[in-house]
């Protein structure tokens, strides 16, 4: 017994200590701002949406918003598409050098984004894309494909060759066996790898910060900071942008 | 399957163009440029060999991001692992609600950087902040602490930091416990070990190599941290106190320009790295931790 209520203590700690933060940005997000300044309380005693309705209609966090979700869904397609083709060669065909490339990919993981982050700038505006959406998109797919490439090689490896070879005598081709026999099977994987890559897209502030210059092409992290910095800081207001940008973090915690 | 070397290369292509292009190539371009002095946007620039490492081997500010740095990441690591594995440890143990605990456990993980400082810096508010209130309820101050004024801006960083990383431990170290064949634990506690005997003789030295990878990883992730650290102040006011090496290369190159400076300073912050990596593979591997 006495194990059991020491399990359970600790347990309640560790909870408070991950998700109370998040309950009370919530909670301050839906107090007015009378509320927000006195002795604090955990429940709103007039709870309201009017932090909700003022960060939407005074500021560009709708714009901040569309623009994560344009960027960071772009980011899952192009990974996912480029790293499934590279995955694919390196599980399912033969050539020399296909081991030590393999590692190589693994090794420009170890750079950080702050240690090329200027020869990266440099480059990016001779390449005439500073300031577009295509510039974010780009580094976002370099920064998770090392990860993606990994973890669906590691997939590809798992599933039977057999099937696919099947497949292949019946007479469906290599891209039709590729789409019905490998991809089906390694699902789980394009999910990890797509859920990995949204969440690096969606969180990222160092390239955004860079990159984009104009305020109609910020992503949330750079906007909403924006926001924080401009004026006398609206608690109720920041805290009710802090719920939004979790909800798609939540919603695959949810799902998955 | 596939037998043509040539299409699997076509298919690699698309990875290794982006992989060379926007890593590899900056990687290179960037030890180039610190022989450089050049504008961040201007076309100009002349070649002026090691002058920038000589400037930085004098300068104080470098010296002072450096210190800010080294104790930013040794701080944030210790406490890292001082939550994150008995955290994990308690996991690891049978109980109703545990995987939910250990989903919700990863949540500071996954938040933006910028939801996590905000969170923090209305809970660390000097005058309407929950911590501060609390501690006033409590009678363990007198005054409101001011948290994020000079002198204890680098704690509430450390503390935001510690929150929002130490899931990562959590997971890994926790992996790594699933894995330890319950007959060793049997075995022990046939013996008569004490639970702390049992963490002692047999979890530490089954984990010995995880944790060794878990302190490499994190040191240099918290040593090349930007973001945590450029939300917390952005680089006036305060932030001087709490100015880590890649904020400093951040303000060198963005703010002052100077993108050769700040490519030195890049080159010298992996430079550190590779040799502080070289050290701790060298002590620790020497006493076999691996066994």
């Amino acid at each position: 017994v006495r194990r059991a209520v020491g399990l359970y203590a600790a347990s309640a700690v560790l909870l408070i200590g991950s998700a109370f933060p998040f309950l009370w940005m919530l909670s301050t997000a839906l107090k007015p701002s009378g509320e927000i300044f006195a002795t604090p309380r955990f429940v709103p005693l007039h709870p309201t949406l009017e932090n909700f309705s003022r960060l939407f209609a005074d500021t560009s966090f709708l714009v901040f918003f569309r623009n994560s979700v344009v960027v960071a869904g772009a980011t899952v397609l192009l990974t996912l598409t480029v790293s499934a083709l590279g995955a694919y060669s390196l599980t399912r065909y033969r050539f020399r050098g296909r081991d030590s490339v393999a590692g190589l990919i693994l090794l420009t993981y170890m750079f950080a984004p702050i240690m090329i982050i200027i020869p990266f700038y440099i480059l990016v505006r001779q390449l005439g894309i500073v300031n577009t959406r295509l510039a974010l998109v780009l580094s976002y797919t370099t920064f998770c494909l090392p990860f993606c490439l990994w973890v669906l090689r590691a997939f590809f490896q798992s599933i039977p060759l057999e099937l696919e070879e099947a497949a292949l005598v019946d007479g469906a081709g290599r891209g039709r066996t590729v789409w019905y026999v490998v991809l089906p099977l390694a699902l789980p994987g394009l999910i990890a790898a797509g859920i990995f890559t949204f969440i690096l897209a969606w969180n990222d502030f160092l390239f955004a910060l860079v990159l984009i210059t104009s305020e109609e092409l910020k992503t949330l992290p750079v906007g909403v900071n924006d926001l924080f910095n401009a004026t006398i800081v609206d608690w109720g207001m920041i805290m009710a942008a802090g719920v939004m940008i979790t909800v798609p973090t939540v919603g695959f915690f949810v799902v998955v | 399957v596939g037998k043509s070397a040539v299409v699997g290369w076509l298919l690699l292509a698309p990875s290794l163009v982006l992989l060379g292009g926007l890593v590899v190539f900056p990687v290179l371009y960037n030890i180039w440029l610190s022989l450089f002095d050049k504008h961040a946007f201007m076309p100009v620039q002349s070649f002026v060999g090691l002058r920038h490492y000589r400037y930085f081997a004098t300068d104080p500010e470098f010296w002072a991001s450096f210190r800010y740095g080294t104790i930013y990441a040794g701080a944030t690591m210790v406490l890292q692992l001082g939550v994150g594995v008995p955290a994990a440890l308690l996991l690891n143990e049978g109980f109703r609600g545990r995987n939910l605990l250990r989903g919700v456990v990863l949540f500071p993980y996954m938040i933006p950087t910028i939801v996590a400082v905000i969170l923090w810096k209305w809970l660390l508010n000097d005058s309407y902040g929950l911590v501060n209130h609390l501690l006033l309820r409590a009678g363990l101050v007198s005054t409101p602490v001011p948290w994020l004024g000079p002198d204890y801006m680098m704690a509430a960083l450390i503390v935001t930091s510690v929150w929002q990383f130490f899931p990562f431990v959590v997971v890994t170290y926790l992996a790594r416990l699933q894995t330890i064949p319950p007959e060793l634990y049997e075995a022990a506690t046939v013996d008569g070990a004490s639970a702390w005997r049992r963490f002692v003789h047999v979890t530490l030295p089954q984990t010995a190599s995880v944790l060794f990878v878990i302190v490499l990883l994190r040191s240099i992730w918290m040593f090349t941290k930007f973001d945590t650290v450029w939300l917390m102040a952005g680089d006036g006011g305060v932030s001087r106190y709490i100015r880590t090496l890649p904020v400093y290369a951040y303000a060198r190159s963005f703010t002052y320009l100077q993108a050769g400076m700040g490519a030195a300073l890049a080159v010298i912050m992996f430079a550190m790295l590779l040799a502080a990596t070289a050290v701790y593979f060298r002590v620790f591997r020497s006493e076999e931790v691996f066994s």
